[in-house]
């Protein structure tokens, strides 16, 4: 695995390495948000559980490629970047920093 | 079998949770059956489906309702933290104070008690005036609606009763305190019931122990103003910041009555409110006021509904709100006009100020008319502060701090010149100002 690996601190246990399965998104609860984990060519990444264009959830969306679609209108987000790449999502959601502690995965989550 | 529960043992919204609150409780025979039939709906109907227009924009993955307990009748409260404002410097006809949705105190002027009033525990007032509630208790709040109104019309612990006789008129206004503690639950009920001619004041406040506390609110209120009558109703939501709340709030209006509603949003993480007013009387008049001010990542929805089921009849709805930070306020408003309610006159208006860019405020406004004879107008408006008034008032020696609250005073002024009440207006002004975050 080519992992984002390493021992920094502010970042939250968020699952076990184990529970994510190749270009599967999850979406969990990480300190009260909904964050989406997704693992791309073995590297995981992070980005808000949040649409940019609704303010809905992208949990349930299909991955394509590196982008996860909302189930709803289609918008699609970079996962690797948060990026908004298509209308009617403008604007990219957040992309949070991932670090495998092990078979841990933990999050850094950002404000803004 | 013990009736006595140690506040360590784990009590649930469940079937136990329910047999359990039933032994506990001293209700009539009509109060239970009514509870029975909300309980069996509350197993029956899912959680809000997300797909649903009302919940779409609202994410209740957070919310875990086994995290809270049901408040036990038997244990005493006691919040002394939670703070009051509405009736600072204001002489009063009544109060009531409950706790964690339990009512811990209640006084009424014996003058007004001589005139037929009633205002009081809920509980209390389902037993010695049974004649009173009963044709009103949960008659506007559809127990089917979703599974919060099922759970708090089946568990509602105690609220707050008013009842002013035909052409009584209340001249001092009427307070309601409702304290809720660190992860409490909060299922009160209110019912508001004017008679013809009646007139009356009530201010009604919401706040928690902590200004970060935890919280499950699950309340209804219920509003009858009978022919004539006149009713002037303020609410203040101001729940600690990581507090659930839900609530289902009616009003029916008959002929040629007003209502003057205030609502205030301050608290809470999240909010689903779901408001309506009936206009059910030839004449009715309806003036609903709505403040928002949101930070960190707080989330309010308003689903707001003005029904005009008569002729000649006014509404006229104005929500604003100001967003900070990652919050987010969702307004959804409907005007219907029934089939042969003509000369109505419905009106209805959400202005959001966006102080970050991060925050979001989506603006829903509709109108469903099937009558001829109407004027129905809405309108939204969105935007953020403008920098040029900002520079203006930092031109004269004010910071950007005291330059956003004042432009944030002056975004609310006109709603606060539609609150006749000083009190209010004062306890909101000061609310809102605690809000506004020191901006750099």
């Amino acid at each position: 695995m080519t992992s984002n690996t390493g021992t920094s601190t502010n970042f939250t246990f968020a699952c076990k390495l184990s529970e994510l399965k190749p270009n599967v998104p999850l979406s969990i609860e990480v300190n009260d948000r909904f964050v989406v984990l997704a693992m791309l060519d073995g590297t995981v990444f992070c980005i808000e559980d949040i649409c940019t264009h609704d303010g809905g959830t992208l949990g349930d969306g299909e991955l394509i490629g590196n982008c996860l679609v909302c189930p709803r209108h289609g918008a699609k987000f970079d996962l690797r970047t948060g990026d908004a790449m298509c209308m009617p999502a403008t604007e990219g959601t957040l992309s949070h920093e991932v670090e495998i502690r092990g078979e841990e995965v933990f999050v850094q989550l950002k404000d803004n | 079998m013990s009736t006595t529960m140690a506040r360590s043992e784990t009590v649930a919204f469940d079937q136990a949770g329910f047999n359990g609150f039933l032994d506990r409780r001293i209700d009539p025979v009509w109060v239970t059956q009514a509870r029975k039939d909300a309980w069996t709906a509350f197993e029956t109907l899912g959680w809000p489906n997300p797909r649903d227009e009302n919940w779409l924009r609202s994410d209740l993955r957070g919310f875990k309702l086994s995290k809270y307990s049901p408040t036990n009748e038997t244990e005493s409260q006691s919040i002394a933290t939670a703070p009051v404002r509405l009736n600072v410097g204001v002489e009063l006809a009544g109060a009531i104070r409950s706790e964690n949705g339990l009512v811990t105190s209640e006084t009424l002027d014996p003058a007004y008690a001589a005139k037929g009033v009633v205002f009081g525990s809920l509980s209390r007032c389902v037993r010695d005036h049974a004649e009173l509630v009963k044709k009103h208790l949960h008659a506007q709040i559809d127990i089917n609606s979703d599974r919060f109104a099922a759970l708090q019309a089946a568990m509602w612990t105690d609220g707050y009763f008013l009842y002013v006789p035909k052409n009584v008129v209340i001249d001092k206004p009427l307070h309601i305190h409702a304290a809720m503690g660190d992860g409490s639950a909060d299922l009160s009920h209110t019912l508001v019931v004017l008679d013809e001619g009646a007139e009356a004041t009530v201010l009604y406040e919401s706040s928690s122990a902590t200004p970060a506390a935890a919280g499950f609110h699950c309340g209804g209120l219920e509003l009858v103003v009978g022919a004539r009558a006149n009713l002037r109703y303020v609410g203040l939501q101001d729940w600690g910041s990581n507090t659930w709340h839900f609530a289902h709030k009616r009003a029916s209006v008959g002929q040629d009555a007003n209502i003057q509603w205030t609502i205030a949003a301050v608290g809470s993480k999240f909010a689903q409110v779901d408001q309506r007013v009936a206009l059910i009387g030839k004449g009715a008049n309806s003036h609903v006021n709505g403040v928002l001010f949101t930070r960190d990542r707080q989330h309010l929805t308003y689903n707001t509904i003005q029904r005009h089921s008569a002729t000649h009849c006014t509404s006229d709805f104005l929500y604003k709100a100001v967003l900070q930070d990652r919050s987010r306020t969702v307004w959804r408003g409907m005007i219907k006009v029934d089939e042969g309610a003509d000369k109505t006159d419905g009106y209805q208006r959400n202005d959001n100020l966006l102080l970050s860019d991060n925050a979001r405020a989506d603006s829903i406004p509709g109108l469903e008319i099937k009558a001829d004879d109407v004027r129905c107008t809405h309108g939204s408006t969105s935007g953020r502060v403008d920098e040029e008034l900002i520079f203006y008032a930092r031109s004269r020696g004010f910071t950007r701090q005291e330059a956003i609250r004042m432009i944030v005073t002056g975004f609310f002024q006109q709603i606060f010149d539609r609150i006749t009440i000083d009190s209010v207006r004062e306890a909101l002004g000061a609310a809102i100002a605690r809000q506004v975050r020191q901006y750099d």
